[in-house]
C-alpha cells in the first residue's frame, strides 16, 4: 500500500503532544567560557562592526557601563557549549566531513519523533532587557517546546519544532528572553 | 559614529544599505567567532549532502549584520529592546552577497523612554532572504544630550 499524502505526518504526533512541555525541567545549562573582551572582539571581526561600546572600557563607562559589553545578538555564543572539554575524544576520524563525537551546537530533539539527521535554524525572536558585560558568564534556563509544525521543504520532510527558554547570568537574572524555530529533517 | 536623538528620527527614516560579501574565508571568521561549528556553515561539500545548495551564513551572523546596521543608525547610546520575525526565508551561501536595509516605521514615547520601531530585511540578489522583521530600539531625547 502507498503511503498517503499525510501519513508521514503522523509521525510527528509524539512530538506534537510534548508542545508546552520544558524538555529539560526548568535546568540551566551554562555556556563553557565568559563574554571575554577577547571573544567579544572576535565576534565583531567578520561583521567588520565598529562599536567602541564593544571594544574600550573607557567608552562604555562614559556610557554607564561597568565594561565594555557584547553585542545584543551575541548572546547564544557566550551560553555555547564546549567543543571538547577534559577527559573527552572528540576527533576520531580523519574522514573529510566527519563530525567530533558531541556535537556543541545541536538543539533538543524531543523523544519519540521519526529519525530525523539534520536541521537548521528558520526564525528567532529575542526580547533584550540589557546588556551583557565583560566578564558576564550565561546560560540558557529551560527548553519549552512551544511548537511542532510538519511540512515538506526543498530539503526533504520534516517539521518545524518552536523552543522558549530564558538567558540568565550567574545570579540568576534574565538578560534575554528568547524564541527559536528549527526545521528537522 | 553620529549619535541620533529620539527627537532627530523620523518614521521612513533608511537604515543602510550595508553589504556583507560572503566568501568561504569570512564564513569560517564567523564560525569561529560566535561558535556555530555546524558543519552546514563551513563545509561545502557537508552543506550539499543536507540539501542545501552550498555552505551558508548562519543565523548569529545573520542577526550581527542587522545589529551593525542598527547601531550605526542609532549611535552609541542607543539600545536594543526587541528583534522579532527574524525569520530566514532562504540561505545565504557562500559566493552570495547579502544587503541589509531598514526603515523605520513608528515613533513613540513611553515615559521619559523614546522608542522606535525599525522594519529591518536582508536582500540576497533580487530576493529577501531574512524578515521582513520588526527590531524595537531606544534612543536618547536631545535633552540628555545637551545636558
Amino acid at each position: 500500500m502507498s503511503e498517503t499524502s499525510d501519513d508521514w505526518k503522523a509521525a510527528w504526533r509524539p512530538v506534537i503532544n510534548q508542545i508546552g512541555a520544558d524538555l529539560v525541567d526548568g535546568a540551566t545549562f551554562f555556556g563553557i567560557d565568559r563574554a571575554e573582551p577577547g571573544a567579544i572582539r572576535r565576534y565583531l571581526e567578520p561583521l567588520e562592526f565598529e562599536c567602541a561600546l564593544h571594544t574600550d572600557a573607557e567608552t562604555a563607562r562614559a556610557y554607564g557601563f561597568a565594561d565594555v559589553t557584547a553585542p545584543y545578538t551575541a548572546i547564544s555564543t557566550w551560553a555555547a557549549a564546549p567543543v571538547w572539554e577534559p577527559g573527552e575524544q572528540m576527533f576520531t576520524s580523519a574522514e573529510r566531513n566527519a563530525l567530533p563525537a558531541r556535537l556543541s551546537v545541536k538543539p533538543a530533539m524531543p523523544p519519540g519523533g521519526p529519525p530525523v539527521s539534520n536541521y537548521f535554524a528558520t526564525d528567532s525572536e529575542v526580547e533584550y532587557l540589557r546588556p551583557v558585560l565583560a566578564g558576564e558568564r550565561l546560560g540558557r534556563r529551560g527548553n519549552r517546546l512551544i511548537g511542532c509544525s510538519p511540512k515538506e521543504t526543498r530539503v526533504g520532510r520534516g517539521a518545524f519544532l518552536s523552543y522558549e527558554w530564558d538567558v540568565v547570568t550567574e545570579a540568576g537574572e534574565v538578560v534575554a528572553r528568547q524564541r527559536a524555530t528549527m526545521f528537522w529533517y | 559614529m553620529t549619535q541620533k536623538t529620539w527627537n532627530q528620527a523620523e518614521v521612513g527614516d533608511a537604515l543602510g544599505p550595508i553589504a556583507f560579501p560572503l566568501s568561504v574565508y569570512r564564513l569560517i571568521v564567523a564560525a569561529a567567532a560566535n561558535r556555530d561549528f555546524n558543519a552546514i556553515h563551513h563545509n561545502s561539500e557537508y552543506a550539499k549532502s543536507t540539501g542545501a545548495p552550498e555552505m551558508y551564513a548562519n543565523g548569529m551572523f545573520l542577526q550581527g549584520m542587522w545589529e551593525r546596521t542598527l547601531r550605526e543608525y542609532m549611535g552609541l547610546a542607543g539600545t536594543l529592546r526587541r528583534i522579532a520575525g527574524f525569520r530566514m526565508n532562504s540561505f545565504n551561501c557562500v559566493g552570495e552577497t547579502v544587503v541589509v536595509k531598514g526603515e523605520v516605521v513608528r515613533k513613540w514615547q513611553d515615559g521619559e523612554t523614546g522608542l522606535l520601531e525599525v522594519k529591518m530585511w536582508s536582500e540576497n540578489g533580487d530576493r529577501i532572504t531574512v524578515g521582513p522583521g520588526l527590531v524595537t530600539l531606544t534612543l536618547p531625547m536631545d535633552a540628555a544630550i545637551d545636558a
